[in-house]
């Protein structure tokens, strides 16, 4: 059977409309449960740069995070804050930059007195999966509860002021990358800091 | 005139492999094979998707005009896509984080356009839907052979169980796309093999 082309453009038409709506229709009913877990991993990446987050459901999660996080401020940037009765904590100080492959972004806890790292976490990172991708590791990871962070002396890999910092094998950019970020973020912290 | 579904699944799964046999499915066969959970999710998805696809352009096959007939491919094709990445999004969030950019690449995944345009255009959409689904089955075995090989030399483990009890040193480059390469070159090599041999066996009986 031949067609003319208005048949032709109006069956387009029409099936991008019937699918288009089908779409929307789906995202809108998708999209509280998309929201809650972007949230929850908000969450938990928060948590877990104090080191507060281990063992906890996503239930408790939430909860501790209500109970413990408010949003405060930290030398003019706005971050969560860490706070036990009435007493500040930490400060989850937000990074964001360059990897190997894409944006690399997450957050660095900080105690208090900003001169030790709580916990270093990733919310987002496209890493070559098994090199570089191994940031998302304990074993890189951990390594920054405790990390002495001192105003004007950069992290680096090796003796990083009296602890050892090992960067990932096999992975170098990724890993120059990391502390590139994270000393441009801390020295945002410390550039806003009046005293 | 159909073909019967035990035809259908054997064609997908082994004599007519999409990627041994066809090489179709090439780019992504290399880049998530690396772990096995990766691959079982990719397999999964793109099964879905072309299933689905096929049943829906099957059953629409006599009103598609033939000349914008790929249009309408891709436009079904991304709409199933679209909907799997909100599902995993919504409820399996930590798959979706780890397959990222992946799951959006299986629209150009050469698979489903493949099924759709030498399958589904002329078959009733029954066929097509397990035309489809084998299809991307077919797919999922032979990634879960290269990430199976990959994962245990590359990381010791299997689905992230740790495997390596020796504590052998593994090979980064069982991590890297490049060994995909080779893995997939042998086993093209041998099932061409095998099936040379047969035709050869076959022709002087």
């Amino acid at each position: 059977m031949k067609r003319g082309y208005l048949y032709t453009v109006l069956f387009m038409v029409v099936l991008s409309a019937v699918f288009t709506f089908a779409l929307a229709a789906s995202y809108e009913g998708f999209k509280p449960a998309i929201e809650q877990n972007a949230a929850l991993q908000q969450e938990r990446a928060v948590l877990y740069a104090f080191g507060l987050e281990e063992g906890l459901s996503d239930d408790e999660a939430t909860r501790k995070y209500d109970e413990v996080i408010r949003d405060g401020g930290l030398n003019g940037m706005e971050v969560p804050v860490y706070e036990e009765s009435g007493q500040v904590m930490g400060y989850a100080l937000p990074f964001e930059g360059a990897g190997l492959w894409g944006t690399i972004r997450g957050y660095l806890g900080l105690n208090a007195a900003l001169n030790q790292a709580t916990g270093l976490v990733f919310t987002e990172q496209n890493e070559t999966p098994g090199l570089g991708g191994r940031i998302e590791e304990p074993q890189y990871k951990e390594q920054f509860r405790g990390l002495p962070i001192t105003k004007g002396i950069p992290i680096r890999y090796g003796d990083n002021q009296g602890e050892q910092l090992d960067a990932v094998t096999g992975a170098t950019q990724t890993s120059s990358a990391m502390l590139r970020i994270l000393n441009n973020a801390l020295d945002g912290v410390f550039a806003g800091e009046v005293d | 005139m159909a073909e019967k579904p035990r035809e259908i699944i054997k064609r997908n799964l082994f004599t007519d492999n999409q990627v041994l046999r066809q090489i179709l499915g090439i780019c992504s066969s290399l880049a998530v094979t690396n772990t096995m959970r990766n691959s079982l999710v990719m397999g999964i998805g793109l099964s879905f998707v072309t299933a689905l696809s096929s049943l829906t352009l099957s059953a629409m096959r006599n009103i598609i005009p033939h000349r914008i007939r790929m249009l309408v491919q891709t436009l079904v094709i991304a709409a199933y896509v679209i909907f799997l990445d909100l599902l995993l999004k919504a409820y399996l969030p930590d798959i979706s984080k780890q397959l990222g950019p992946y799951v959006g690449l299986i629209i150009t995944n050469c698979i489903i356009m493949g099924r759709a345009e030498a399958y589904a255009q002329q078959n009733p959409p029954v066929a097509a839907m397990l035309d489809g689904l084998f299809a991307g089955l077919g797919y999922t075995l032979v990634l879960m052979i290269i990430s199976l090989i990959r994962e245990v030399m590359g990381f010791g483990s299997v689905f992230g169980i740790n495997v390596n009890f020796l504590n052998l040193q593994t090979w980064t480059i069982m991590i890297m796309p490049p060994a995909a390469f080779f893995i997939i070159g042998g086993l093209i090599w041998g099932l061409t093999a095998r099936a040379q041999r047969r035709a050869r066996k076959e022709g002087k009986a």
